[in-house]
């Protein structure tokens, strides 16, 4: 169908985008006071280190040129080693990405859950006391902080329930699984009510709407109503949030991976931070920026899905 | 409904209000109120649960967290305060000369905008850290540089609906000059969905400052912080949880009332439109 | 089941909203038979309660706050107002169907036509998916969908304004009602729309024997239409009875002025001085001068797509001459605002001239500008989106006159109270904001901010079309006052033909972007020379019920012959 066209078209938009990205991610290391080799290379490095990074950067050459090598080494895959881990920074990323995936995939579908069923009560009880109720509870929500919320999680739930662990990934399937749960419940906690507040708000205009009066005039009952005219178009808009709150979203895995010590790319930015591996903040800040351009992509294809007005 | 709309409306209002004055009076009145010196160090009186001296506890080294969580206001409603303003000034000018002048130079912030709505806000924010190296002014650079983003799409949407209003092709059609139109006629109509947004964004800041501060990238110890007092009470939340419970509890309720200040502002701009 | 008693009979019906510490009566004791297989006007203003009453008849009312507080509403002699909420879903839809003012906005976007054809029938009539499906392309059919089988499954913004209504009253019929309630049904359509939907609509009665209770503010639509009349004013009904009877002798004040106040076609010449385009004295220099003007805008395209333009004017030549009132009529996307838009220079030009008093706008752009700034002024269709929310009246006034240097500084507050007197706004309007004032006074206000710059000229674009049709006649009223006192050119941009008629000297008929038809206004209307033209004429309800609507040339089955 010509409406789905645009999932050929615009991955070419992506590349001014990335490109945009890389130099960013570029310029942000080279602003560093100080020689960028041993910035990069850290304090300790060997002179033959050095001189290998020199080359391979063009770090002697004019800056434009230096960006032409750092492009032109992306390009195959490289994007210089960890001084902490020394090895390629690719690889190791590649190591951290899935704690992280499953961990924002996880927190989303359980924020679904909560955000939901929540909403569409409070809506379909507009103005009565539980739909206040709801309301001061995801406004109170807006106002979690993620790493805080983690450490009252884990004073409440980990004490009644010492099985849940509280810190690392496990390695098979169903102990990751049981290690994602309070990591995930804390990331859900407060999308969920972002979610929560523009699905009620949504609900409760299109229950109000002249679509919802149309269903009413020609004698549906109100689930009809509701199941099949409101939540629908009341769910075009909230996806739409989602995608614009994923940015937000990962930032929250970046805390809530180290409150719990989970070795995702946000704990591995973290650390790398503090041990200056700024060879390993780039690729990880690279790495995120490229997903996120990819999940706002999914989230344009779900909104052609789910209104046949959308052009893209 | 709308008598309770009615009514709620001012509730609203006034519990944000409320809210936010209590914190700027304690925020200003903290040398005079904290029983306790924030930063004192008492030996004797170390992970001591919430008392009659201590209402709100002591941590390991014996402080207090009463008064630590006093003087916290003042730096917390800073980064929410300064987090907010230069964003909010930053990014008001640019989307409206973007949105009303549009062009090359329109096209081209546009682009920079989208990228930099690429990078998760944290991850961007943490990286300029990370160049700039820990402390709060380089959050508040970070935060100048990433956050007018949202402010300049707001203001340049707002600006290129109103563009195309009845009243700017009226001001048009009388020859009013083009700054005449934009800062009298269109930017004092634009501006208010941005302030709406600023309550909203002063939670995001004030949740990312008092995060990075709780990584160890922002307000550095011992200097009392919410975020940097729930990190100092991670390790003892089991035995202690009066450490992380209170500066966490200060977050959640001033946050409410930016809130419910944006809920009521949003309303009330709403009904006006 | 005799026809001894009405199919509905409403006795004594009050609804009351309880928002303040005092209930106010939105509806006060309306009593109303509607008799088998008749049309029924429902006539009234904005907030006159007429769609309130027709809602409140199934029990929909639009808010927890209003209550029926009193009265009956028998539907063949059974009471249904105090109906269980499973009764009022088996009445809805079933015996009372419902088509309403906006199709767009009643149409679930994101559901396919078909689907919100068939779900009434499968719920009221119990019929399985396929016997659906062969039941609404039926239906589809006999409203006039050309190609039912493949309609069935669009969405309906893929439908013009016209054939969204055909689907509000395909679904409307689906469930095959007695009673069809049309709420303001073809409002938002234009004039040859309107005049195929009424078409159809009278078809389905006749076709069907259905009863309907037709809402609308205009009494054009009524005298074609309808066989009886309501009228209602503040949640009264005020006067009730046979079409003919109440239009020419209306008993009540404001049926008169209802009456009066229709812009129906007068047989009189429009009122002005002598016609500027008698050939006798040598013809003065044009004040705006149009010479094969183009207008085209770019649509879609983008990165990877060819930009396409779309031509909103397409070699339009006009010349309007000082002292002028000249009509420019057509329809939506007709190309008429354009074209006001382009000559005052709000809007570039793509070809062609545009010359206003001996300045081109093509050539000597800042200078034609400049001129055009101080000597011509607009009015706009929206009262509330033309003003600026937060200046009050009188701050919108005063800058202009001091941009303009009108009069002196101190001088200022005095001329804003003349220029309020000149439109005829109470001098305490000045410290009010637009907000605070009704669709009429802030129309005044437009018009008075376009008085302010002592204009040669002023553009009036669809001026009147967003008001009341008692204010859209004050307005008009206002204008020829204006005209005939001040030296003033007015160019009148309305999609209502029998406004231009009774105000504009001369017309202007565009279709597709181009002139189809110029000339006197008498001679165009009386004896159009282009068909467009007179198919134009021809759709408007005209408030005499003997001269009967021109039927729709694209209508449906049920059609046997045209009507001429």
């Amino acid at each position: 169908m010509h409406r789905y066209r645009f999932i050929l078209t615009r991955p070419l938009q992506f590349l001014p985008v990335i490109f945009g990205v890389s130099i960013i991610t570029f310029v942000l290391v080279r602003l560093i006071p100080g020689d960028p080799a041993r910035v990069l290379l850290g304090a300790r490095a060997t002179p033959t280190a050095i001189a290998n990074v020199r080359a391979q950067f063009g770090l002697d050459e004019p800056i434009w040129m230096q960006y032409f090598y750092f492009l032109q080494n992306l390009l195959k895959g490289e994007m210089g080693k960890s001084i902490t881990y020394k090895i390629d920074v690719l690889p190791l990323i590649a190591t951290r990405i899935e704690p992280t995936l499953a961990l924002v995939f996880s927190a989303v579908l359980l924020s679904v859950l909560i955000a939901v069923p929540l909403a569409a009560l409070a809506a379909r009880n507009h103005g009565r006391p539980v739909d206040h109720l709801v309301r001061v509870v995801s406004t109170f929500g807006i106002g979690f902080p993620p790493f805080w919320v983690a450490l009252m999680l884990i004073l409440l739930l980990a004490v009644a329930f010492p099985v849940l662990p509280v810190s690392g990934y496990g390695s098979t399937l169903g102990d990751k699984l049981v290690h994602l749960i309070l990591p995930s419940l804390t990331i859900a906690l407060s999308l969920s009510t972002v979610l929560m507040r523009s699905l009620r708000a949504a609900i409760v205009e299109w229950l109000k709407s002249d679509v919802a009066t149309a269903a009413r005039a020609r004698g549906m009952p109100e689930s009809i109503v509701f199941w099949r005219h409101v939540l629908p178009n009341a769910v075009a808009p909230t996806i739409n949030l989602l995608a614009v709150n994923i940015g937000w979203l990962i930032g929250g895995t970046v805390v809530v991976e180290s409150v719990f010590a989970l070795p995702g790319m946000g704990q591995l930015l973290v650390r790398a931070i503090f041990s200056r591996d700024y060879m390993v903040v780039q690729g990880v800040a690279m790495v995120f920026a490229c997903a996120t351009v990819l999940v706002n992509f999914l989230a344009d294809i779900a909104t052609v899905a789910a209104d046949p007005r959308v052009k893209l | 409904m709308s008598a309770a709309a009615l009514k709620s409306r001012p509730a609203t209002l006034v519990t944000g209000l409320a809210i936010l004055g209590a914190f700027v009076l304690v925020a200003l009145l903290a040398p005079l109120i904290a029983p306790y010196d924030p930063i004192y160090q008492d030996a004797a009186a170390r992970l001591q649960p919430p008392s009659f001296a201590h209402p709100f506890g002591t941590d390991n080294f014996g402080r207090d967290i009463l008064s630590r969580v006093l003087y916290g206001a003042r730096i917390d409603l800073q980064i929410a305060l300064i987090g907010v303003a230069f964003p909010l000034v930053i990014g008001t000018v640019i989307g409206a000369f973007a949105g009303f002048f549009g062009g090359l130079i329109d096209t081209a912030l546009m682009r920079l905008i989208d990228i930099i709505l690429a990078f998760p806000f944290l991850v961007l924010m943490l990286s300029i850290i990370a160049i700039l190296g820990p402390g709060l002014t380089s959050f508040y650079i970070a935060m100048a540089l990433v956050g007018w983003v949202s402010y300049a799409r707001l203001i340049r949407a707002q600006i290129l609906v109103l563009k195309n209003s009845d009243y700017a092709m009226a001001a048009v059609s009388l020859g009013f000059s083009r700054l005449r139109i934009l800062f009298r006629h269109l930017l004092p109509n634009a501006v208010a969905g941005s302030l709406v947004f600023s309550m909203s964004d002063a939670v995001l800041v004030l949740l990312s400052g008092a995060a990075i501060s709780y990584l160890g990238l922002g307000v550095q110890p011992p200097m009392a912080e919410w975020g940097v007092m729930v990190a100092e009470g991670q390790s003892f939340v089991t035995q202690a949880w009066w450490i992380t419970l209170f500066p966490g509890l200060s977050i959640v309720v001033l946050a409410f009332g930016f809130s419910m200040i944006g809920d009521a502002l949003g309303e009330l701009m709403g009904v006006n439109e | 089941m005799t026809a001894a008693h009405p199919l509905l009979s409403v006795r004594d019906l009050t609804v009351t909203v309880e928002d303040g510490d005092t209930p106010r009566t939105l509806l006060d004791t309306v009593s109303l038979d509607l008799n088998r297989g008749e049309i029924l006007g429902l006539v009234g203003e904005s907030g006159s309660g007429k769609s309130l009453f027709c809602r409140s008849l199934v029990g929909l009312l639009p808010s927890r706050s209003l209550k029926r507080t009193g009265g009956a509403v028998l539907l063949d002699g059974q009471d249904i107002a105090g109906a269980s909420a499973v009764e009022l879903q088996a009445i809805r839809g079933a015996r009372i169907g419902m088509i309403f003012q906006n199709p767009t906005s009643h149409l679930d976007p994101v559901m396919r036509i078909g689907d919100q054809i068939t779900e009434g029938i499968r719920f009221h009539q119990g019929l399985g998916g396929v016997e659906a499906r062969t039941a609404a392309l039926e239906i589809m059919a006999q409203v006039g969908f050309t190609d039912p089988p493949r309609q069935f499954s669009n969405y309906a913004h893929e439908f013009s304004g016209g054939m969204r209504q055909r689907a509000m009253i395909a679904i409307a019929l689906a469930c095959n009602p007695e009673i069809l309630i049309a709420d303001e049904p073809t409002t938002a359509l234009d004039v040859t729309i309107q005049a195929q939907i009424l078409t159809l609509l009278l078809e389905i009665r006749k076709a069907r024997g259905l009863s309907i209770i037709l809402i609308t503010h205009d009494l054009g639509v009524v005298a074609q239409t309808c066989d009886r009349i309501a009228v209602m004013r503040h949640g009264r009904l005020i006067e009730v009875g046979e079409k003919r009877r109440i239009l020419s002798a209306p008993a009540e004040a404001y049926t008169q002025a209802l009456i009066a106040s229709h812009p129906s076609m007068p047989a009189e010449v429009a009122p002005g001085r002598s016609p500027q385009s008698e050939i006798v004295s040598p013809r003065p220099r044009a004040l705006v001068e149009i010479d094969d003007l183009h207008v085209r805008f770019p649509v879609g395209g983008g990165l990877l797509s060819r930009r396409k333009t779309f031509s909103a004017v397409g070699g339009v030549s006009l010349q309007i001459l000082p002292g002028e009132t000249v009509g420019i009529v057509g329809e939506s996307g007709s190309g008429k605002s354009t074209l006001a838009r382009a000559m005052l220079g709000l809007t570039p030009l793509s070809e062609g001239h545009v010359t206003f008093d001996g300045h081109s706008l093509s050539l000597k752009r800042a200078e034609t500008l400049k001129a055009l700034h101080s000597q011509a002024a607009m009015v706009f269709q929206d009262p509330y989106n033309s003003l600026n929310p937060r200046l009050t009246i009188g701050e919108t006034l005063a800058e202009v006159l001091r941009v303009h240097r009108k009069v002196p500084d101190a001088a200022i507050n005095a001329r804003v109270g003349e220029l309020l007197d000149l439109v005829e706004l109470d001098r305490s309007f000045a410290a009010r904001k637009p907000r605070s004032l009704s669709g009429g006074q802030c129309q005044r206000a437009g018009i008075a901010r376009a008085l302010a710059v002592e204009p040669r000229l002023i553009v009036a674009d669809e001026c009147i079309a967003a008001l009341d049709v008692t204010i859209q006649a004050q307005i008009v009223a206002l204008f020829r006052k204006l005209v005939a006192t001040m030296e003033l050119t007015l160019v009148f941009i309305a999609h209502d033909l029998a406004v231009v008629r009774s105000l504009c000297q001369r017309v202007v008929v565009m279709h597709h972007g181009r002139i189809v038809e110029e000339g006197p206004s008498d001679r165009v209307f009386s004896a159009p020379s282009q068909a467009y033209t007179a198919n134009l004429i021809a759709a408007i309800p005209d408030i005499d019920p003997d001269r009967p609507l021109s039927g729709a040339p694209l209508s449906s089955p049920l059609t046997k012959g045209q009507p001429a």
